[in-house]
This record gives C-alpha cells, structure tokens and sequence, in this order.
C-alpha cells in the first residue's frame, strides 16, 4: 500500500505533458554540450562558454521584442561578440581573459539595458536562469534541429576535430583545416549555447559545457569514452534535474547544476585511478614499498 | 547658455529626489572601490577569478538569511570558500585551473539558487543579482561606505607590493615579501569588494565593474600609479553619467552604468589607436 503510493508520487511528473518534455527536452541538451565539453576542457576554453552565454542576451532581447525567432538573434549576437574578441585583441596589448570578460560582460548588459527599457517583452529571469518548464513549442522544435544538426556534425567530425585541436602539423599533414574546424566548432558552440540558456539560463551554461567532460576526463584516459561518458553524466543529470524540480517547484537549472556538480565530487573522491583515494592509496604503496 | 543651462539641469533634476542621491554615493564608492582592484585583475589575468568569486557568493547569502546574519559575512564566506575550494581541487586532479573554476562557481550559484526557491525570505531575487541601487537606504550606504573606504586605503597603501606580486611572483618571493599573504590578501579584498558592490549593482554585474576600469587605465598609460588613477575616474564618471542616464531614459541603473563604461572603453580605445604621425615619418626616411 504504501510502496504503490510512493510510486504513485514517483510517477506524478509523467502525467504531465509539459514535465515529460522538459525532462527529454534537457536531457538532450545535457548530452549535446557534454560532447561539447569534452574539447573545452582539454583546450582551457571554459571562459569562452561562459562568454558565449552572456553575449548572445542582447541577441535574444531584441529577438523578443522584435518577434524574430529567438536563435536567429543570439547567433547574430554571439558572432559580433565573437567578432568584437578577435577585433579588440587584435588592437590592444590587453590579456586575452581580460578582452573576453570585456566584452561579454558588455553585450550582457546591454542586453539587460534592453529588457529594463521595455520590461513586458520578455521576463529578464527566463534569460538568466532559464525557463524550460514552460517552454513553448517552436523554441522545442529550435532545440532539436539545433541539437539534431550538432550531433550528427559532431559524429562525423569528432575526430577531425580532435586531431586539429591536440595536434595541429598533424592535422595538417592529413589534409586536415584546422581553421576552418576551429570555426566549426564555435558555430555549434553557439548554437548550443543557445539551447543551454533555455535550459539552465545564461548564468549556468557554463557548467552544462564544461562539468560532464572534466568529469568524464577524471574516469578514463581514452577520448572517445571520454566523449560517451561525459554525454550519459550530462543526460543523466540534465533529466534528473527536470524530473526532480517537479518536486521543488522550480529551480530546473539549479537543480540540473546542483546534481552535475555532485557527480563531479563524487568522480573526484572515487575515480578508479584518478581520484583522491586512489591517488592516497598509490602514494601509500609507494611509501611502503 | 541656453545649452548649458539644459545639461546643467539634466545633472541636477534627477539629485532632488532623495533615493538618487543615496544612489549616486554607492554607485561612486563601489566605482572607485572596483576600479582599484580590476587593475590588479587586468594585470594578473584574474578575471575568471572575479567572475567566479562573485557568483559563488550567493548561497553564502542564503545561508547568511536563514541564520539571521548580516548578508555580508555569509557572502565573504562563501566567496573566500569558492577560491579555496578551487585550489585544492586544482592541485588534487588533472583538471585546468579555468575549468576547475567554472565547475566550483557554477555549482555554488546553482546551489544557491535551488536554496533561495526553498526559504521564506522578504528579498527578491531580482534585487541580489542585478542589484537594486535606487533601492538603497541611508545605513545600507553607510555600510558600503564601511566596507570600501578601508579597503581602497589598504589597496592604496600596499599598491607597489600588491603589483609585484601581481606581474612576478617569483621575484616577490625572492625579495621577501609575504607572497601567501599577498595572494589571499588580494581575494579577501577582492570577495570585500564583490559583497559592497552587491546592493549597488547586483552579483552578476559586478564582474563588468572589476574588468572595464582597469582594461581602460591599461590602454591610456604605461605607468601603473598613473593607471589606477585613470581608471578610478574613468570608473566614478561612468558611475555618475549611467546613474544619472538611468534616470532619464528610465532604465535599469546597473546595466547603465556598465554600458556608460564600455563606451568610455571603446573611446580610450580610438585614442590609443590615433597615428603617431611624427614617429612614423622619421621611420619612413630612414
């Protein structure tokens, strides 16, 4: 008797429809930037998912306001910060964190600036801690082409894109562009980016594209399970989070983060050979030996 | 006249009104306060550290509510709390220093999060993180006023220490300076900035404030006491013009001021790019 009830109580976010789509909804998004993040933490590229987050607001302020599909303005958005990077680097003597820091902090509050001055287009929380429990329709249907599109590239490509990052003569000598993957990589980071901030919200992408795989990187040496590991944590997590914010009423990003983040201690303290207790217990053989 | 008469009273309408005045104050104590510091973080590549600092402070907020303590010690806690717990994992795994940021900041603002949905609380969310700086009382400004005149006469008074370490910490060793010392100095004052600047401009702004002063002072001079002074002013008339400029368009004060700062930026910028005509001649003769 009690056990059906608990299962009962379980089972209660399934019944509605727009709880089911939230939990497969994030999950996918979960999956796609764990690939995602797999490179980025291998490169020292964290700061560029956090900027990326915050530079397409702007983009999806004016989207809102305009009625233009939301993913058209951010990408617009994120390629002129991009844009404004490479230009202000280029120019200055400035450290590159510093030239980032500048300018996504700008196009964000820019992009709050917009959303101040007119408050009704757009609830300025939606933005920054995303929303995803009352996502409507069409910005589900943006999600899957987005994350469609990025899978099937990433499929074909992770490889490629691999050897271009870790070992760039290398992917010369093959043949390889690593420019032009360079720039592919940023397109579907972009594109990402976007689904993440209905998802978590533009504060806590970062974590989407960057704590799977530094998870991942602690549990095995091999990239390719790095990749596979690091897209069943950020599903996993991401579709708990959607499921367990039914009982918490609200908070989907936090929770999706909260739970990401714990996964990560976890591999931190009992990764099989990169974790702390098994570092303690080589460094204790290693005494006694 | 006419002209003048107009700015004149364009700067003066918004000061009658008594919450604008007790918003201009905070706006150019945590203007200055920040500029300070972001010349330091300009020089030493810290801005990851400011950003994360300052979103990790929110559970500490939370936390600091529940247990009837003033906001700002549960805010330090957890901003200290953040950068420490970042450097024991980074010197316990394999993972790069910026991911092992993002992870623990992230982690700590979602947590706050989930915790701010659960608690009974008279504040607003909106006010913690994007501040609320026409909001603010007069004991709210003396207490900014309380936590940043100490800590730009300390920034003040160490300033050639504090640069040492910041360009080379191998030599601040070697000439026996407190390197350690130095080092959590820095993010003590730098978490103390972040929680001054939190009824101002909120917790996710703030970064801009810590970045923006400091890359413009960088772009002006070479000279680092020359630096701090740019940017401080750079910093406080941005603060005055965005909080005045709020006023009028009716906008958020906050956002204002950063994009008043950006634009000061993209000027220093023009102005650093202006041809040296007289050295590129000479260059071209020989």
């Amino acid at each position: 008797m009690f056990m059906s009830q608990v299962l009962d109580l379980m089972l209660e976010p399934f019944a509605y429809n727009y709880m089911t789509k939230a939990i497969w909804v994030s999950a996918l998004v979960g999956a796609v930037c764990a690939f995602l993040s797999c490179y980025l933490i291998l490169k020292g590229w964290a700061l560029m998912g956090d900027a990326l987050a915050h530079s397409v607001v702007p983009g999806v302020a004016v989207a809102y306001l305009l009625g233009l599909p939301y993913a058209v303005g951010a990408f617009t958005s994120g390629i002129i910060a991009a844009l404004g990077i490479t230009f202000v680097k280029r120019l200055t003597m400035l450290r590159e964190d510093a030239v980032i820091g500048l300018v996504f902090t700008t196009f964000f509050a820019i992009g709050l600036l917009i959303v101040s001055i007119n408050p009704t287009s757009v609830n300025v929380q939606s933005i920054v801690l995303g929303n995803i429990l009352a996502i409507s329709d069409e910005d589900v249907m943006q999600v899957i082409i987005i994350a469609a599109v990025s899978l099937t590239i990433l499929g074909f490509k992770w490889k490629d894109l691999m050897l271009a990052f870790f070992d760039e003569s290398h992917a010369r000598s093959v043949g390889l562009n690593p420019w032009a993957l360079r720039v592919l990589f940023f397109v579907l980071l972009s594109a990402c980016t976007v689904a993440a901030l209905q998802t978590v919200g533009a504060v806590l992408v970062i974590a989407m594209v960057v704590t799977p795989g530094a998870t991942a990187y602690l549990l095995t040496d091999r990239f390719g399970v790095m990749i596979c590991l690091a897209m069943v944590i950020g599903a996993a997590t991401s579709a708990f989070g959607a499921y367990v914010s039914f009982f918490m009423d609200g908070a989907t990003g936090g929770l999706i983060v909260v739970f990401q983040t714990l996964v990560f201690l976890t591999a931190f303290v009992f990764a099989p050979k990169h974790g702390r207790l098994a570092a303690r217990r080589a460094s204790r053989a290693a005494v006694a030996s | 006249m006419s002209i003048l008469t107009t700015m004149l009273t364009w700067i003066t309408d918004p000061l009658a009104y008594g919450f604008m005045q007790r918003g201009l104050v905070v706006a150019v104590l945590v203007g200055a306060v920040c500029a300070l510091l972001s010349c330091y973080l300009v020089l030493k590549g810290w801005s990851l550290m400011g950003d994360a600092v300052s979103h990790a402070v929110l559970p500490g907020i939370v936390i600091a509510f529940v247990l009837k303590i003033p906001l700002a010690i549960g805010a330090f806690a957890a901003g200290l709390g953040c950068a420490l717990a970042t450097g024991y994992l980074k010197q316990n795994s394999r993972i790069k220093e910026d991911a092992v940021l993002g992870i623990v900041f992230s982690g700590m603002f979602a947590l706050g999060l989930v915790m701010f949905t659960k608690i009974e609380t008279d504040q607003h969310l909106n006010h913690i993180l994007f501040g609320n700086m026409l909001g603010v009382q007069w004991p709210d400004v003396l207490e900014v006023a309380i936590i940043t005149l100490p800590t730009i006469l300390i920034v003040l008074a160490r300033r050639k220490d504090l640069l040492l370490y910041c360009f080379d910490p191998a030599h601040a060793r070697a000439i026996g300076l407190p390197v350690n010392i130095l080092h959590f100095g820095l993010l003590t004052v730098l978490a103390l900035t972040i929680v001054a600047s939190l009824k101002a401009v909120g917790i996710i702004l703030v970064i801009a404030m810590l970045i923006a002063p400091g890359a413009i002072g960088y772009l002006l001079t070479k000279r680092f006491d020359l630096m701090l002074g740019i940017a401080a002013t750079a910093a406080i008339g941005s603060s005055v013009v965005g909080t005045i400029l709020s006023f009028h368009i009716d906008a958020a004060t906050g956002p204002t001021i950063v994009v008043t700062q950006a634009a000061v930026f993209v000027m220093a910028l023009i102005w650093s790019q202006r041809p040296r005509v007289a050295i590129s001649r000479t260059a071209a003769l020989k």
